[in-house]
């Protein structure tokens, strides 16, 4: 039926990117606004300080000043950000907009409007601030020493609250009890900078006759932000619409509202007008979310024959300052996937969340299932080295076979389908090559093979209702087909430069058997877009709206073809529908055919439709439109295996990543091209993990990582030119349309690869390889420990 | 206030609009002239994307000044294909998915074009410009791919 029209699995660079090479993008700073005014924030340059005075009597009397707006101001206009997922007995269910206290170096205190961006930063910096120096506590270790300083009121030894997830206290003992060797190991996540190109902004604009709010913004999820601006400023629903525009790169660090995204648009609403606020690359070092921040004591038991007998670990998740709107959320994805791709007779973790006054933490692409990748896959790998098994033959005999599926883990995760022997296996192979004849003596090289799941279509309700987690889950599209026979998709998930928009109109376009270039994807705006709180975050855009449309597709397909047989007085079976594939709606081409020659074409059927002619029934819905909202019965589990290839110089303690080769199941590609760029990217990020990145803070808690010289993106030449991507192909049986989830995947498995291949090539040290990144002088340190030199390397 | 006229000759074509004394030439281009495809990523010269042609040699424009421009010529990602065709840059990069979000992709792009014809090495193109997205491999092969395009004599 479709057979010219194939356009799932073809690569089609996404369109809008013409648009971008031009030039031509519409990202937050880029908007024409009339009469704008522009906002600066006012603060805490301390970590930990009681807000005795905010005096903006200066500032106030400028005549650039437009609106000034302190705790107190705020404390008036504003109401806190309810959260939405959090630990049991967490003391603290909201975050304030108004502080009195500072939690956190960069923590917003007050906002400033002027008349020109550069007024409104001289005027802050007018604001006179009266602190009170509170003691800072800037790591886990301080927060939870005996007397620490309290950080959130409430929070008893600075816990946040604490949960466990999977098999009994009993079995974990008794499995530990009768293991032949049981490694265990401390673990440490630092926390890292999103650092997408374009940092965070708002762009609000209040008109006071009307009451509504207009928001634009650099958003990952324009829902969930209508939501919580309408719970802070006291507004409804229909009195505030969230747009965001081309968004450059998010990462997780878009998802949420911050306090002070907040306040600008309370200042908009205060001064009934136009304020923007773009946030400098410093602010957003200092000021938004962090992802990551996780210590752990994990062990694994293991049985003689090298059987997995249990995974236990203790995580504590630094919040940072607050608990923001999913707090540790992240956490309990590790503890709920720390048994990952394997079989074992028990599984279970704890986590505990701990206030610490730094900048709060939150979503990063990989949520928690990378630390959990980490810890495991280094545990197995020690667990090798002791037992003197190949780690790819330990991996091997423990991977869950595909005759397994579908099988629920101890955490009661129901893994759909997959061969995660297979994708192993292929990612050995690739990987395995002779070494380069011409390595000096001072440089060992190796390489190591590690697995994951990748958590994906999240989230079914139910779950969501399960674990108390007050999001929707379920995702809907509306799909058009319009009066000109063009074709228009709504969607709640946001391009934030996936390529989703491309993605799902090939959905469209193959469901609806049309050309590609007659669909148009619409995504963003809250006043059209469907409902979605989650929206595109947790690999699960494509599994869930794609779901959706692949339905709605089948159902509008269904009744254009309908409507056609009328018109052509004949059966919907005795009709085909033939498109050329450079035609039009109207040509010719694009017709319905019926017998004897009697044809309709694709437009005239849908201009007779939008008249309400051609219904058998008086009572049949007119507009050509589908509506479907997918609720996915289970969540679909994508999975991969890394390998990777390193070179360390014994010398420098400098790891070279020399060689990466990614294997993946997401299910159907739906496109070849975008799902490689996907992968490619998570792995450069997890590789910046794995060597570089870390935010750091000195002794008093004051951010040291501020700008791009600090803190070390990967740059192109740190990215091996061997990268070789792969994806096999195992349909999801619970998604229409066989889809799985693939953002995040790429991310999940670097730092496990490269940690165990550093491992692989220097096994002196490979006990102490549980703490990231992988920094020349940590594994300096670590070597000369061991008493490996340069010169004592020569072999 | 502290301001001037600057004159500049941007993409070809002669404008003069006030600049504040402290208003650098990415600020300048995006605000006075309404040139948006310029993008500021940090502010600092570290992340590339605000990278233009300042007399025909690269610059990071949020490091310029705009009076330092004043009476000079400057390209920007507008400028590369004007109304026209795309260039062979432009579409390598599209071709092999050498951009993602898009973000840092004008700078880079007026690198690649500044490096067309002069035959400087992938490295000395790529150094000193970031991408969060990509992981690079599409934006290696499309300057591979757009120098050999070039040698091909197209």
């Amino acid at each position: 039926m479709t057979g010219e029209h194939r356009h799932i699995g073809r690569p089609v660079p996404p369109r809008h990117h013409e648009r971008l090479v031009r030039g031509g993008g519409r990202f937050l700073a880029d908007l024409r606004a009339a009469d704008v005014l522009h906002a600066a924030f006012v603060r805490s340059p301390l970590a930990h300080a009681a807000v005795a005075g905010f005096d903006a009597t200066a500032a106030r009397r400028d005549p650039r000043c437009a609106l000034v707006l302190g705790p107190d101001d705020l404390a008036g206009r504003t109401a806190a950000i309810p959260t939405v997922w959090r630990l049991p007995g967490q003391p603290q269910e909201s975050i304030p907009v108004a502080v009195h206290t500072a939690r956190y170096a960069g923590q917003p205190l007050g906002i400033v409007v002027a008349r020109t961006p550069t007024a409104a930063l001289d005027l802050a910096e007018a604001v006179r601030l009266d602190l009170a120096p509170l003691p800072p506590v800037p790591t886990v270790a301080d927060a939870l020493a005996e007397h620490a300083p309290p950080v959130v009121p409430g929070a008893a030894g600075n816990e946040a609250g604490r949960i466990r997830f999977g098999s009994p206290a009993e079995e974990i003992a008794a499995a530990l009890a009768r293991a032949a060797v049981v490694v265990e190991r401390e673990f440490t996540l630092p926390r890292v900078h999103h650092s997408p190109l374009e940092p965070r902004g708002v762009l609000a604009a209040y008109e006071a006759g009307t009451g509504l709010l207009t928001v634009h913004a650099s958003s990952q999820s324009p829902h969930a932000m209508r939501q919580d601006l309408c719970a802070v400023l006291g507004l409804r629903a229909d009195q505030v619409r969230v747009i965001a525009p081309d968004v450059g790169g998010s990462f997780g660090s878009k998802v949420f509202l911050y306090p002070d995204e907040a306040m600008v648009c309370a200042a908009a609403v205060a001064l009934g007008g136009a304020v923007r606020w773009v946030e400098s690359r410093a602010e957003n070092f200092t000021g938004a979310y962090q992802g990551r921040a996780q210590q752990a004591t994990a062990r694994l038991a293991v049985s003689g024959e090298g059987r997995f007998l249990a995974f236990d670990a203790d995580l504590l998740a630094d919040l940072g300052a607050y608990a923001t709107q999913a707090g540790a959320g992240p956490h309990q994805v590790t503890a709920l996937t720390l048994q990952g791709p394997y079989h074992a007779d028990a599984a279970a973790a704890t986590v505990r969340g701990v206030y610490t006054t730094r900048v709060p933490t939150g979503a990063y692409r990989g949520y928690g299932m990378q630390e959990a990748a980490f810890i495991r896959e280094r545990l197995v790998d020690e667990a090798a080295r002791e037992l003197g098994l190949s780690p790819v033959e330990l991996r091997l005999r423990n991977l869950i076979r595909p005759q397994d599926l579908p099988h629920t883990t101890h955490t009661g995760l129901t893994y759909d389908s997959g061969d995660y022997g297979a994708v192993l296996r292929r990612a050995a192979a690739l990987a395995e090559r002779p070494p380069p004849p011409d390595d000096p003596p001072w440089v060992r090289r190796a390489t190591a093979v590690v697995a994951a799941v990748e958590i994906s279509a999240f989230a079914p309700t139910a779950l969501l209702e399960a674990f108390g987690i007050a999001w929707s889950g379920w995702e809907g599209v509306r799909l058009r087909i319009n009066h000109d026979g063009t074709v228009t998709v709504h969607s709640g998930v946001i391009a934030v430069g996936q390529g989703i928009e491309t993605s799902l109109a090939q959905i469209a376009a193959e469901g609806l058997g049309v050309p590609l270039d007659w669909v148009r994807v619409e995504l963003g705006d809250t006043d059209t877009a469907p409902h979605s709180d989650l929206s595109a975050q947790a690999s699960r855009a494509l599994t869930l709206a794609g779901g959706a449309l692949v339905i709605a597709a089948r159902q509008l397909a269904g009744r254009m073809r309908a409507l056609a047989a009328g018109f052509l007085k004949a059966e919907p079976e005795q009709v085909t529908l033939r498109i050329a594939a450079t035609a039009d709606p109207s040509s010719p081409e694009a017709a319905f055919h019926g017998a004897g020659g009697a044809r309709i074409t694709w437009r005239e059927t849908a201009h007779r439709g939008y008249r309400g002619w051609g219904r058998a029934h008086r009572t049949d819905r007119i507009r050509l439109e589908e509506s479907v909202d997918f609720d996915p019965p289970q969540l679909t589990f994508a999975h991969g295996a890394h390998a990777a290839e390193v070179a360390v110089d014994l010398g420098t303690g400098r790891v070279e990543v020399t060689g990466y080769w990614a294997v993946h199941d997401s299910g159907v590609l739906v496109n070849p091209l975008i799902a490689h760029g996907q992968i490619t990217g998570g792995i450069a990020q997890g590789l910046g993990q794995a060597l570089t990145e870390e935010a750091r803070v000195d002794g008093a808690g004051l951010p040291v990582t501020r700008s791009f010289r600090e803190y070390t993106l990967p740059a192109a030449q740190d990215i091996p030119e061997d990268l070789v991507v792969e994806h096999l192909c195992t349909p999801s049986t619970v998604i229409p349309g066989g889809f799985k989830g693939l953002g995040e995947g790429g991310a999940i498995l670097p730092p496990a690869a490269v940690a165990c291949a550093v491992a692989a090539a220097v096994p002196e040290i490979a006990h102490t390889l549980t703490s990231l990144p992988l920094t020349p002088s940590r594994v300096r340190a670590a070597l000369r420990a061991a008493g490996i030199t340069a010169e004592g390397g020569i072999r | 206030m502290s301001a001037r006229t600057v004159t500049v000759r941007v993409n070809g074509v002669v404008r003069t609009e006030e600049s504040e004394h402290h208003t650098t030439l990415a600020e300048h281009l995006r605000t006075a002239l309404r040139l948006t495809g310029t993008h500021i990523g940090c502010g600092s010269g570290d992340c590339g994307a605000c990278v233009v042609l300042l007399d025909g040699e690269p610059v990071c424009s949020c490091l310029v000044l705009a009076v330092q421009a004043d009476g000079r010529e400057v390209t920007t990602v507008e400028g590369l294909a004007g109304g026209g065709g795309l260039t062979r840059e432009q579409r390598a990069l599209i071709e092999e998915h050498g951009l993602q979000c898009g973000f840092c992709t004008p700078g880079l792009l007026v690198r690649m074009a500044h490096a067309a014809g002069r035959g400087g090495g992938e490295e000395g193109v790529l150094a000193g410009h970031l991408c969060r997205c990509t992981g690079y491999v599409g934006i290696r092969a499309a300057v591979r791919r757009s120098a050999g395009d070039a040698g091909a004599g197209r």
